[in-house]
């Protein structure tokens, strides 16, 4: 009776364990899926933010800011007369 | 029971045959099994892992050079080369179309290409193009696949083209910071063994292989805002004056960081087929040239450093000229006795070469020697000059005279402006450096390295503010608020077979503010042909233009707030 008792545990076991093998290789499948997903994700950003850091220095330029300024906002240095110290 | 006994007797032959032949097909199985399981079971396992298990690279991408404040010089973007299959493709020749179509090639050549290349496996369509657009181009067509790549862009171009430098296209560094700090941004892929299924996804990841490495960013001494200045305000000079080229540097006078280099003529490193060897010379590194006038302070420091001369001490000059060793050395005209200071501010040479003289050469040389002439500046440039500086168990009389005031020895527009931030620095050593420096930690007792002493640097400093005062041959170079010094040099040009009558190099060193020097500039301008060749009236004004702005912007207190206030309160009086 025992001996039964002992294989039918085993059984349970090797049963039980058959089946997490089974779902954590799904879910090992689910979260790689997940994770090609987040990588690609990831690459479009860098794809992004290169573009970006090219599009904010080429409008950044020095030469663009300096006209922008002097033409469009009438901005200029202030001569040395017009400077106040401040105490 | 018994009837059913005598069936399995009756049929007993038969009942055996079909246990015998159960058993013959049960053994063949296990047979094949254990075949394929145990002796075929490698190649079978090979053959499969072949068909799904792949190693495919992890892109890495090159380090970024950034300018002291973290604006991008150069950067890298990913793109994709789009490529094919020929014999895949060739097979479905409506979808190449499509795709041609969609990256602007042609059609009917591209089938033509191909189809000679039907043997091989890879072929490019079209290189370096946006991702977004490979993407569709390749999505869903069997045969047609990308392979990322990374595209170098200088978003500065032209104005920092020198110093940065360019990659080639296996993203290698050729020239400049790009050469030299190479091995610390270049990228190491990656590879990870990855499974994919019948349609080519990965599914699963089995290991990596090998990290991917990244490169890592640099950060170079220089202040984009400065060197936009700088590089602007130098074009300007050259084109005004019609001047073969010109450099200039500007340095942190504490820490020796050089702030802005430009050279002209420039060039865009974004287009790399369109540069010429004589473009792509960094000038300020590697050009070296006779410095004339600029020397003079230095002969001034060495002479008083070495305790023969005190600031009160004169020099007769008179009557203008005198012979050395059967060559006249001669002044614009006769200055009369003057003391050192009007050595200096007048720019006498009978002057500078009498002190020189009156030096033992050993004195000297060692002098010139600790100031870093003949010496390279260390920033491991490529072709990066040391200068011409001979050992003083080689001179002449007359090299030890002329060597006063900037003859017989040559130096790199670095070299100078690292000499002159050595006197700003009150006359500690100074080295140069192209990389962002971390600020040094407070140390007490710091061994500090004087090539002169304070003193003698403040004396020699304070010579020099005069040269860009009202009686000085500098003064362009006045910025209002502050006080400047500097001095002026006008070189004839040396060529085989003597110096050149007409040919000019104009140059200009200056330091600012005097009372607590942060900043040294030294400019140069080679060959100018139109309105003017002094120091004073070419170099003088990029100096004092791009230095006004670099104090401004770097927000430098002015250390003479009296002109100002003379100037304000005329202002006010005519108000």
């Amino acid at each position: 009776m025992q001996k039964i008792i002992w294989v039918a545990l085993l059984l349970a076991f090797v049963l039980g364990s058959a089946l997490t093998v089974i779902y954590v290789k799904h879910e090992s499948r689910v979260l790689f899926s997940e994770l090609r997903n987040v990588q690609k994700k990831q690459d479009q950003e860098i794809i992004a933010w290169g573009r970006l850091q090219l599009q904010n220095s080429t409008l950044a330029t020095h030469s663009n800011v300096e006209s922008h300024a002097r033409k469009t906002l009438k901005m200029k240095l202030p001569r040395t007369v017009q400077l106040v110290r401040l105490p | 029971m018994s009837d059913t006994d005598s069936q399995f007797l009756f049929f007993g032959g038969r009942h055996y045959f079909v246990l015998f032949v159960l058993l013959f097909l049960l053994t063949g199985l296990i047979g094949r099994a254990l075949y394929l399981q145990i002796v075929e079971k490698e190649f079978l396992a090979s053959q499969g892992g072949q068909r799904q298990i792949r190693i495919i690279e992890t892109p890495a991408y090159r380090g970024a050079i950034l300018d002291r404040l973290g604006t991008p010089l150069a950067i890298s973007t990913p793109v994709d080369s789009v490529w094919v299959n020929p014999s895949e493709i060739l097979q479905n020749l409506p979808a190449l179309k499509k795709v041609t179509q969609k990256l602007s090639i042609n059609y009917s050549h591209s089938v033509d290409t191909l189809r000679r290349k039907a043997n091989k496996e890879f072929v490019y369509l079209k290189r370096q193009i946006e991702p977004e657009l490979a993407s569709q181009v390749s999505d869903g067509i069997d045969g047609v696949y990308t392979q990322r790549e990374y595209h170098r862009y200088y978003p500065a171009g032209e104005v920092v083209g020198h110093l940065v430098g360019f990659t080639d296209i296996d993203d290698k560094g050729q020239e400049g910071l790009e050469l030299v700090y190479d091995n610390w941004l270049k990228a190491e892929p990656g590879a990870r063994r990855i499974i994919r299924n019948r349609k080519g996804a990965v599914i699963e990841e089995i290991n990596q292989v090998k990290a991917a490495q990244s490169g890592k960013d640099v950060y170079s001494s220089i202040d984009m805002r400065l060197q936009y200045i700088a590089y602007r305000s130098l074009a300007r000079a050259i084109k005004y004056h019609a001047a073969k080229s010109g450099s200039a540097v500007l340095l942190d006078a504490r820490t020796g960081e050089v702030l802005a280099m430009v050279n002209q003529p420039s060039y865009n490193p974004n287009q790399a087929k369109k540069r010429t060897s004589g473009q792509r010379r960094n000038r300020a590194l590697t050009d070296v040239f006779e410095p004339g006038s600029t020397i003079k302070p230095f002969t001034l420091a060495a002479a008083i450093d070495g305790g023969l001369y005190s600031p009160e001490s004169t020099i007769d000059t008179s009557p203008g000229w005198y012979m050395v060793s059967g060559h006249p050395i001669k002044d614009f005209r006769n200055y009369g006795v003057l003391d050192l200071a009007s050595v200096l501010r007048k720019s006498s040479n009978v002057g500078a070469s009498r002190i020189a003289l009156s030096m033992k050469q050993e004195a000297l040389w060692q002098s010139f020697n600790d100031y870093g002439f003949g010496k390279p500046p260390g920033v491991a440039f490529p072709g990066e000059s040391s200068g011409y500086f001979r050992h003083f168990t080689e001179w002449q009389k007359l090299d030890h005279a002329v060597m006063g005031f900037g003859y017989g020895l040559s130096v790199s527009i670095t070299q100078l402006a690292r000499a002159y931030a050595m006197i700003a620095n009150q006359g500690r050593h100074v080295d140069v450096s192209l990389i962002r420096k971390e600020p040094e930690p407070e140390i007490e007792n710091k061994v500090e390295r004087h090539v002169m002493s304070a003193k003698t640097a403040k004396i020699v400093l304070e010579m020099m503010e005069q040269v860009v005062g009202p009686k000085g041959t500098a003064q362009l170079a006045a910025i209002p608020g502050y006080r400047v010094g500097g001095k002026t040099g006008t070189a004839k040009k040396s060529s085989a077979g003597g110096y050149d009558k007409d040919n000019y190099l104009s140059v200009f060193a200056g330091v600012a503010p005097i009372s607590d020097p942060r900043l040294v500039m030294a400019v140069i301008v080679d060959e100018p042909t139109q309105n003017g060749y002094y120091g004073g009236t070419v170099a003088a004004p990029v100096f004092q233009e791009v230095m006004s702005n670099a104090l401004r912007i770097l927000d430098i207190a002015p250390d003479e707030i009296s002109s100002l206030q003379a100037q304000i309160a005329d202002k006010e009086e005519g108000a």
